[in-house]
Order: structure tokens, then C-alpha cells, then sequence
């Protein structure tokens, strides 16, 4: 009886809560909101402005961001140096569940390239695309094992490096324009707007890219540490 | 306009079996039984009527972006299908090591008849 009475207050809630306070849309947007939104087309060259927002208008802080949260991944990474990384190989579950996870690990990277590389035209982004990639590996743990990932190559120290390279070519693309008398973090006029009739919003493009890559490097690392920090599986 | 209809009888048949899937995750008596529930959840609570949702949209000319819907709805029907029964097999095959008591007659996994 509790139980019903429970579901039922429930269910009558959201009525209520959209009886008593009707949502209706806004009758003025924020003058800073409307200058994002009509600006974003004509000098960012992208039509989404949240990408926008994140790697021009404000780039500079996305930029300390990923630096802050590279640095808290390698101060994870810097607490267990002691830990040798074995990729030991444990009881597998049965083979149809292997082969479904292989599967859908290499969709789940395809559906992680296109967020990252679409991110300029559609919801998404390096830091979307990247933690997207880092599940297939966390899938590929838990379901096949260690070793299984260091056969197609991905080590704990590849990982580290591919985060590396990423980092590194953020900070080398928000350099250029500098270099060709601009601001640091500047996007256009410095990077390439339009290719083949595609809006690649200048340098958002290669911003997501490499974001995608430290992104994902980085938790494939947290995830390797952590399949092995956890005592792995004891069979 | 028959796509139509089909669609929405696959989406109501979806409905159905969600709403038996969680009668059977209340009422069922122990894990492998429930397994069964779930799963008759995902594929036939959630491909059956995501196939329904393509048939529909194709056959709505007036609604933008209709094939991109429908893509969309087919190959996510595809996926749940592919991974649903590996993710129960796994999920039987991990509570039968950790020793979860089902009444089975016949134990494929050890071989032996209980």
C-alpha cells in the first residue's frame, strides 16, 4: 500500500510541477548569447557553438583544462610507477561473447573518430570522441583480456606517449598564429575554414583531433593501470 | 501507409514486452530467470519497436530527415540485437562461476546432472 501510494505521488509530481510553473520559452535571450549565435558562422566558420565556444571564444581555457587534466592523469600514472604492467591473460568467457565484444569494440572507435571529427559540425568533440574511444579498450579488459590488447598493440607506455603527442600539438596549434603575428589561441583568419564545400571551422578541427587522441590515450592508460592496480581477476 | 501500421504494431508489441519484462524482474524466483526477463526486455522491448520506428518513418513523406531515422533506428536495432545475448551470456556465465544457485536439471557448464 505504501508502495502504491509512493508511485503514485510520484507520477503526479511532474504534473503538478508543470501545472504550477508552466514552461514557456524566454522572451529575450541574453545579449551575450545572441552574439555567440549569430556570430559563430561568420567569423568562427562553424555552425556549432558550443565547439566554438570551447575552442575559440574561451580556447584558452579549454586549454589550461586539458592541462589540468593531464596532469591529474599523470600524477594517477605517477602514484602507481611502482606497478609492473604484466597484461597477464585470464579465464576468457565463452566465444560468442568474445566475438561480439571485438565487434562492437571497433564500432564503438568508429562512432568515437566520427563525434571527434564531426565535432565541428554536429554535437560533440575531442573530449566526447576521446572518452568514447577509451570504453573499447575498457570493454576489451573485461570481457577478452590484458593480453588480447597488447597483441593489437596498445601499451600502457604507447598510450602514454599518444597522449603526449596530443598535448603537444594543442600547444603547437595555439602557437602558429603567433608565429604570423596573430594571438595565441586565435582561429581565423590563420587555419583553413573550407574544404571540398565542408565547413572544418579553421582550427577547431585539428583542436578536436588532438584533443580526441590525449583524451583517449590517457584513459586507456587510467584503465590499464586500474585493470591491474585492482589485482586483475583471480582465477 | 501499411508501413505505417506495421510500424505501429511492432512499437506496440515492444510495449508489451517491456511491461511483461518487468512483471518477470519483480516476480521471477532467482538470477537465470530473471536473465530471461531482461533479455526478453532488450530484444523484444527495444529491437521489435526500433525496427517499428524505421517502418514508420519511412513511410511519414512529410517528416524531415525520414531516412536518416530510419537508418539510424535500423542499425541501432542491429547493435542491441548483436550485443543483448552476448551480454546475458556473459552475465549467466559470470554468476554461475561466482556460484549463484539456479534449480537447474541439467548443469551444461560443470556436465553433471543434479
Amino acid at each position: 500500500m505504501k508502495r502504491l501510494i509512493f508511485g503514485i505521488i510520484l507520477i503526479l509530481i511532474p504534473f503538478i510541477v508543470t501545472y504550477l510553473n508552466p514552461i514557456s520559452a524566454p522572451s529575450s535571450i541574453h545579449s551575450l548569447g545572441e552574439f555567440y549565435l549569430k556570430d559563430s558562422l561568420t567569423s568562427v566558420r562553424s555552425p556549432e557553438v558550443v565547439t566554438s565556444i570551447l575552442w575559440d571564444y574561451r580556447g584558452l581555457d579549454t586549454i589550461f583544462e586539458t592541462a589540468v587534466f593531464f596532469l591529474a592523469i599523470m600524477g594517477g600514472l605517477a602514484i602507481f610507477r611502482e606497478l609492473k604492467l604484466k597484461y597477464p591473460s585470464w579465464e576468457e568467457f565463452p566465444l560468442p561473447v568474445k566475438v561480439v565484444t571485438k565487434v562492437t569494440a571497433v564500432l564503438i572507435v568508429t562512432v568515437a573518430a566520427s563525434l571527434a571529427l564531426h565535432g565541428q559540425l554536429t554535437p560533440g568533440g575531442g573530449f566526447q570522441g576521446g572518452s568514447t574511444l577509451a570504453v573499447a579498450p575498457l570493454l576489451v579488459i573485461g570481457a577478452v583480456s590484458l593480453a588480447s590488447l597488447r597483441k593489437i598493440g596498445i601499451t600502457l607506455e604507447r598510450a602514454v606517449l599518444v597522449r603526449i603527442l596530443g598535448l603537444t600539438g594543442i600547444v603547437i596549434l595555439a602557437l602558429i598564429p603567433l608565429t604570423f603575428g596573430g594571438y595565441a589561441v586565435q582561429n581565423q583568419p590563420y587555419f583553413p575554414s573550407e574544404f571540398l564545400g565542408t565547413l572544418l571551422g579553421g582550427s577547431l578541427l585539428w583542436y578536436n583531433i588532438f584533443e580526441f587522441l590525449a583524451v583517449g590515450a590517457g584513459f586507456t592508460a587510467v584503465f590499464l593501470i586500474l585493470a591491474v592496480a585492482g589485482g586483475g581477476r583471480n582465477d | 501507409m501499411i508501413l505505417l501500421y506495421i510500424g505501429a504494431a511492432l512499437m506496440i508489441i515492444g510495449a508489451l514486452c517491456d511491461l511483461l519484462a518487468g512483471i518477470g524482474m519483480l516476480r521471477f524466483k532467482n538470477f537465470y530467470l530473471r536473465l530471461h526477463a531482461a533479455t526478453v526486455g532488450t530484444v523484444g522491448g527495444a529491437v521489435v519497436p526500433l525496427i517499428g520506428v524505421a517502418l514508420a518513418a519511412l513511410d511519414m513523406p512529410s517528416l524531415p530527415g525520414r531516412f536518416a531515422i530510419a537508418g539510424a533506428s535500423f542499425i541501432t536495432a542491429l547493435i542491441i540485437l548483436l550485443v543483448a545475448p552476448a551480454g546475458s551470456t556473459a552475465l549467466a556465465y559470470a554468476a554461475h562461476r561466482s556460484g549463484v544457485e539456479g534449480n537447474f536439471h541439467f548443469d551444461h557448464l560443470r556436465g553433471e546432472e543434479k
